[in-house]
């Protein structure tokens, strides 16, 4: 029988053959191979919609697909799929955002008259067929792989303008940075073969499960010499580099911010579906492993939460709406981060989701703004846009408030479940998770503070230019994506509103049943087992109320919002940022990570770099060349042996085989 | 076990029909002469190189026949002896057959362009047949004696050809140093088979194997043993007794170059691998007679200074002649890695896939030469230079024998090489490897040179070429192509060198 997950494998591969097409023929294609993209993502949407129902009924789906090595007695490298709740939501989520930038596409770059669409619209496919291979991945390597892919398309997109300066700067950076990364990421990819000598997701022989079995004492791996604890924590770290890298997580979230030379809608793919979350939703999918190993949990937690609150306040004073975007994408990866590693799995997935809908709907505003700016994106220039372009200040407007965490917006719920787990886990008696929610907490007020700083800026008082006062106009194929994720920025919070069900007792928390069933090792109820026997978090049995914690960062958020207010929301507002005197000038340098990220490379790496040239150029050339000037003599001494008489070679023969007859002779004793 | 059973026969053919790939080339060099008797005053060329292609095919068509429908291999019930044991036909036997044959078939069809405006075209051809037949007859020696006088009948017609170009000063020179240093190593092999009759009271290996076991007269038959193997390391122009390959390669019609580095060097591989380890198993010799060791000294040395001397070359047929002689020693790692209980099979077949892939790319390698010689450029490395540009195909030829020779991939000789190797360090004999791969790696130089000069330099003179010769171009192509298919076709060669070696042991 032919069911819907038999055609899983093509969810990734429309968005490919639409790579393909736009690569070969997108020249000769109406619209540079949009509509191929629009087509490919739309039937990825629309079996990922029929995926996720299926797995609603209560299907999964794992299955090998490929075995393109095959170890004799080592390990056998695979392709496979893994379909199961998270996974299924992933796909869900990924291609309604990448069809619905792709339709954007159409009035953000055909419409502008961009040249090198076929380009463009091939690095849109092969990202979201790499992101959707990633995502359905059901081995580390395949996903290490796809991650790869994923690096790469992003590095093809963010430097599409490559003719100008910044892009491909930008797109070197991301690329490198984001290398960094994977570096380590690929290590842990091979100690987890060297380990478990499998690296499956699922399963009773994969390798969190073996991992856990090997902490109960069921069964043992081999650790290198190292405690078994001791062990899976640095491999779960030296997979998390991956993940630093590519969540734009401290210190390895410099790349980001540079990305935004990319075109926008690209911005919008990056942080809400493709590149950024990828990140996330690996320590997701093997969070089993993550689970078993405290400090990993701890530390996870502490960078997420330091993040939140040191890129919170970096975007308080950016000029450039995209920029503001970008520090607030790196601020709430952080909570995500954040949440995993403060055991609240449901809530970072469930944050997971409703970014990807805010961020991308607050991206694709963005892009509305900058094409009625004509590509200018310094809200200083801006201002009024909002009688102008209603439709994209309304949605806008509901982005916002998401992103801000303003009651009953997505953002407020999901963001809320993140505090409030951590919270409750820290309070069992764990002082970093404590500072970690502390710090997310203090980055709740920074985010209203910075988020309706841009939107006051942007739409609200007088134009402050001659463009704001007469922007160029929109069609539906940039109202249409709005609207979509217009609305789902308002309501998508509505699947898991926990504290109206710890209040109320109704059972309306679906994402966490959602994510209840499924592969007995991948499921809610299994992590929280970990959770409890591991890293002991909620073994003190804690009760506390949803609501205190709930109307602190709701309070907090809006605070953020009325200072924003205050401040920014006058018909001539002035740039405050002056009073923050010296710390201006830290924040808009970033607290000056470019600098040393910079000096590490040119100061330290290149010096290192020329002391290993050095020894290459002259020790092992030394005694590559030495080796051949040597060769060459004693061969040209060899060749003087072949005199060319016949009589010498006689005598050589026949001394040889005497010399060889007395050696063996001697040492054989034969002449005794 | 029927030894007079052949299989796929409905009925039993009579033991003899086994040696039907010696006698069908011994057939056809007679036949050749006939053809001379017949038309004593012109015969054509073209029907001289005619039969001896035709008969060299058809005995490789049936070598392989028997090859694959297990004639004298385990399948079938083992080998097949013949002649009070003188002779015995088994997987071998057949795979070095397989050699001799399609070296013999490319080296006459190169030899009709070759041999245009030569006389005594008919004693060419048929010398090399009767050769041939001595090199198949080597490869199923059983006794001693038949060692000897199979030897003989590959040497003796090899002086002759070697001399062939009688009004070439080289030529002749070369013949008699060759004629000469076999002489002094045939006395040697003789010397040291009749030691070993002495200690023995036998000649049949199976039976020399069964008597060595008394440890009295051990130095005689260490004696013995060493001056056999010096015989041998004539054949496979060994260190020391490597002295007459250059000259005799260099100075020989390129074709019999080619014959004598691939097909001669692989006879006498065949005949070393099953007197030593039929006659001198390492379970039985007696302690002090250890001959690994000095198959270790000799690889060793072989290999290097085959290499070591190839490097300093400004010849391009000279730089060949020691790079055969430097993949003598890759070849002699067969009989240097052997231990008592190791993976025999694996160590010598693994040699046998080796001499059959060089089979290809160093006959290759010398035809090219042959038409290079034939178009009447220079030989040294400079009037190489910009070959490529009058002669790309040919040259894309010469390049693929190159790289191929080197070990690189994608060609036949890289994954000959890599499992030789790897057979020795699973052997325990790591360090043999580690010195060919330098070897190797040396090697690379000097071919890369001959590419270097064909594609990337600048002619320095115009060269003159106005003939496309169809024998040479074919037997060069096919070398070629031969050289390619081998690395995909590696797998069954591989599998049935191992398992017909691991039937000797």
């Amino acid at each position: 029988m032919v069911g819907i997950f038999d055609f899983t494998p093509a969810i990734v591969l429309l968005p490919f053959v639409s790579f393909l097409i736009a690569l070969a023929v997108g020249d000769h294609l109406p619209k540079g191979g949009a509509l191929a993209g629009i087509t490919a993502t739309a039937g990825s949407l629309a079996l990922a919609i029929g995926t996720v129902l299926a797995v609603a009924g209560g299907r999964t789906y794992d299955a090998t697909l490929y075995t393109w090595a095959e170890g004799l007695e080592a390990v056998n490298l695979t392709f496979g799929v893994l379909i199961d709740p998270l996974s299924a939501l992933m796909l869900l989520i990924v291609t309604l955002v990448a069809f619905l930038v792709h339709v954007f596409s159409l009035g953000y770059m055909n419409d502008e008259d961009e040249t090198g669409l076929p380009r463009y619209y091939a690095g849109l496919g092969l990202f979201t067929a790499s992101m959707l291979g990633f995502v359905v991945a059901d081995n580390l390597l395949m996903a290490f792989m796809f991650f790869e892919l994923v690096g790469l398309c992003s590095y093809l997109l963010i430097g599409f303008h490559f003719r100008e300066p910044g892009p491909p700067s930008a797109a070197k950076k991301a690329f490198l940075v984001t290398r960094f990364g994977d570096y380590f990421f690929l290590v842990g990819v091979v100690a987890v073969f060297g380990t478990f000598g499998t690296a499956a997701f699922v399963g009773s022989e994969s390798f969190p499960a073996l991992a856990e079995a090997a902490l109960r004492g069921e069964t043992s791996v081999n650790t290198f010499g190292f405690a078994p604890q001791t062990w899976f924590t640095i491999v779960g770290l030296l997979v998390l580099g991956g993940v630093i890298g590519k969540s734009a997580q401290y210190p390895l979230h410099t790349w980001l911010p540079d990305a935004m030379e990319g075109p926008t809608p690209v911005s919008a793919l990056i942080h809400a579906a493709t590149m950024v979350a990828a990140g996330v939703y690996l320590v997701a999918r093997m969070y089993g492993f993550y689970a078993i190993s405290p400090t990993a949990l701890a530390i996870i937690a502490f960078v997420g939460g330091f993040t939140a609150l040191f890129a919170a306040t970096m975007g308080l004073v950016k000029r450039e709406i995209k920029q503001v975007l970008a520090y607030s994408t790196i601020s709430q990866y952080g909570y995500m981060m954040l949440a995993l590693g403060g055991g609240g799995y449901v809530a970072a997935t469930f944050h997971l989701m409703t970014h990807a809908f805010f961020k991308a709907l607050l991206f694709l505003g963005a892009g509305s703004v900058i094409i009625a700016m004509h590509h200018n994106e310094d809200m200083w220039d801006m201002g009024g846009l909002r009688s102008k372009m209603p439709v994209t200040y309304y949605t806008f407007l509901s982005g916002s408030l998401a992103l801000a965490g303003i009651f009953p917006f997505a953002g407020f719920w999901s963001k809320d479940e993140v505090l409030y787990e951590t919270l409750l886990h820290g309070l069992d008696g764990d002082p970093i998770l404590l500072a970690a929610y502390a710090m997310g907490l203090l980055a709740v007020f920074f985010t209203g503070l910075y988020t309706f700083r841009m939107v006051f800026l942007t739409f609200h008082g007088d134009p402050r230019s001659g463009t704001a006062e007469d922007p160029h106009g929109v069609r539906w194929n940039v109202k249409f994506p709005l609207v979509v994720l217009g609305v789902l920025a308002a309501v998508a919070g509505f699947v898991n509103m926990v504290p109206v069900k710890k209040v109320t007792g109704l059972k309306i928390d679906f994402l966490h049943k959602w994510l209840e069933h499924g592969y007995a090792g991948l499921t809610v109820e299994h992590y929280g087992e970990l959770l409890h026997d591991f890293p002991h978090y909620g073994s003190a049995g804690l009760e506390l109320s949803p609501l205190g914690p709930g109307a602190v960062s709701l309070g907090l958020a809006l605070a953020g919002a009325v200072v924003a207010h205050r401040l920014y929301n006058v018909p001539e507002p002035v740039e405050h940022t002056d009073r923050l005197g010296e710390i201006k000038t830290v924040l808009y340098n970033n607290y000056y990570q470019d600098e040393y990220q910079v000096w590490i490379a040119n100061g330290l790496t290149r010096s290192i770099a020329r002391a290993a040239n050095k020894f290459d150029g002259g020790v092992v050339d030394g005694v590559v060349n030495g080796v051949s000037s040597v060769s060459l003599f004693s061969g040209s001494r060899i060749r003087r042996i072949q005199t060319g008489v016949v009589s010498n070679y006689a005598v050589l023969l026949t001394l040889g085989l005497t010399a060889l007859i007395l050696a063996f002779g001697l040492a054989g004793g034969w002449f005794v | 076990m029927t030894p007079d059973a052949l299989a796929l026969q409905t009925e039993t053919v009579a033991a003899w029909t086994a040696l039907a790939p010696a006698i069908l080339l011994g057939l056809t060099g007679l036949a050749l002469l006939g053809v001379d008797t017949l038309w004593p005053d012109d015969p054509s060329n073209a029907v001289l190189a005619g039969v001896a292609a035709a008969g060299s095919i058809l005995s490789f068509a049936v070598t392989g026949w028997f090859l694959v429908a297990g004639t004298g291999q385990a399948s079938t019930g083992g080998a097949i002896a013949l002649y009070g044991d003188a002779l015995v036909v088994d997987g071998m036997s057949l795979f070095f057959t397989l050699i001799f044959t399609v070296v013999t078939a490319m080296v006459v069809v190169a030899a009709y362009d070759y041999l245009d405006d030569h006389s005594h075209r008919a004693e060419f051809y048929s010398l090399t047949l009767f050769a041939a037949t001595g090199m198949a007859v080597m490869a199923t020696a059983n006794s001693l004696a038949t060692v000897f006088i199979s030897l003989e009948l590959a040497s003796l017609p090899s002086y002759a050809l070697v001399a062939f170009l009688k009004t070439d000063r080289g030529s002749v020179e070369a013949g008699l140093k060759y004629f000469l240093i076999g002489a002094v190593s045939s006395a040697v092999l003789a010397f040291g088979i009749s030691l070993v009759y002495a200690v023995t009271g036998s000649l049949v290996l199976g039976d020399v194997a069964a008597a060595i076991g008394t440890p009295e007269m051990a130095g005689v038959l260490g004696l013995g043993v060493l001056m056999i193997l010096g015989g041998f390391a004539f054949k496979t122009a060994s260190v020391p007794f490597h002295f007459w390959a250059p000259e005799a390669y260099e100075g020989a019609p390129a074709p019999i170059s080619a014959f004598l580095s691939s097909a001669s060097k692989a006879a006498g591989f065949a005949v070393a691998f099953r007197v030593f380890v039929q006659a001198f198993p390492l379970e039985a010799v007696p302690a002090g007679v250890d001959w690994v060791i000095a198959f270790q000294v000799l690889a060793v040395v072989t290999m290097t200074l085959g290499n070591f001397a190839a490097a300093t070359q400004e010849n391009v047929k000279r730089m060949l002649a020691y790079s055969s002689i430097g993949h003598a020693g890759y070849a002699l790692i067969g009989l240097a890695a052997l231990t008592a209980g190791g993976p025999n099979g694996d160590v010598l077949g693994a040699s046998m896939a080796h001499l059959l892939v060089y089979g290809f790319m160093n006959t290759g390698a010398f035809l090219f030469i042959a038409l290079v010689e034939h178009w009447g450029v220079g030989r040294t490395f400079e009037d190489y230079n910009g070959l490529a540009s009058t002669a790309p195909i040919a040259a894309v030829a010469m390049t693929v024998f190159m790289f191929s020779l080197a070990g690189l991939p994608p060609f036949g000789g890289f994954l000959s090489k890599y499992v030789l190797f790897y057979s020795a360090i699973e052997a325990g004999f790591w360090w043999l490897a580690a010195v060919g791969a330098v070897n190797s790696a040396l090697s690379l130089f000097y071919y890369s040179r001959v590419v270097k000069a064909m594609w990337i330099e600048t002619p320095v003179a115009d060269f003159e070429i106005e003939s496309r010769p169809v024998g040479l171009y074919t037997a060069v192509l096919f070398a070629g192509v031969g050289t390619l298919l081998l690395l995909p076709g590696f797998g069954p060669v591989i599998e049935t060198a191992q398992t017909v070696a691991a039937t000797l042991f």
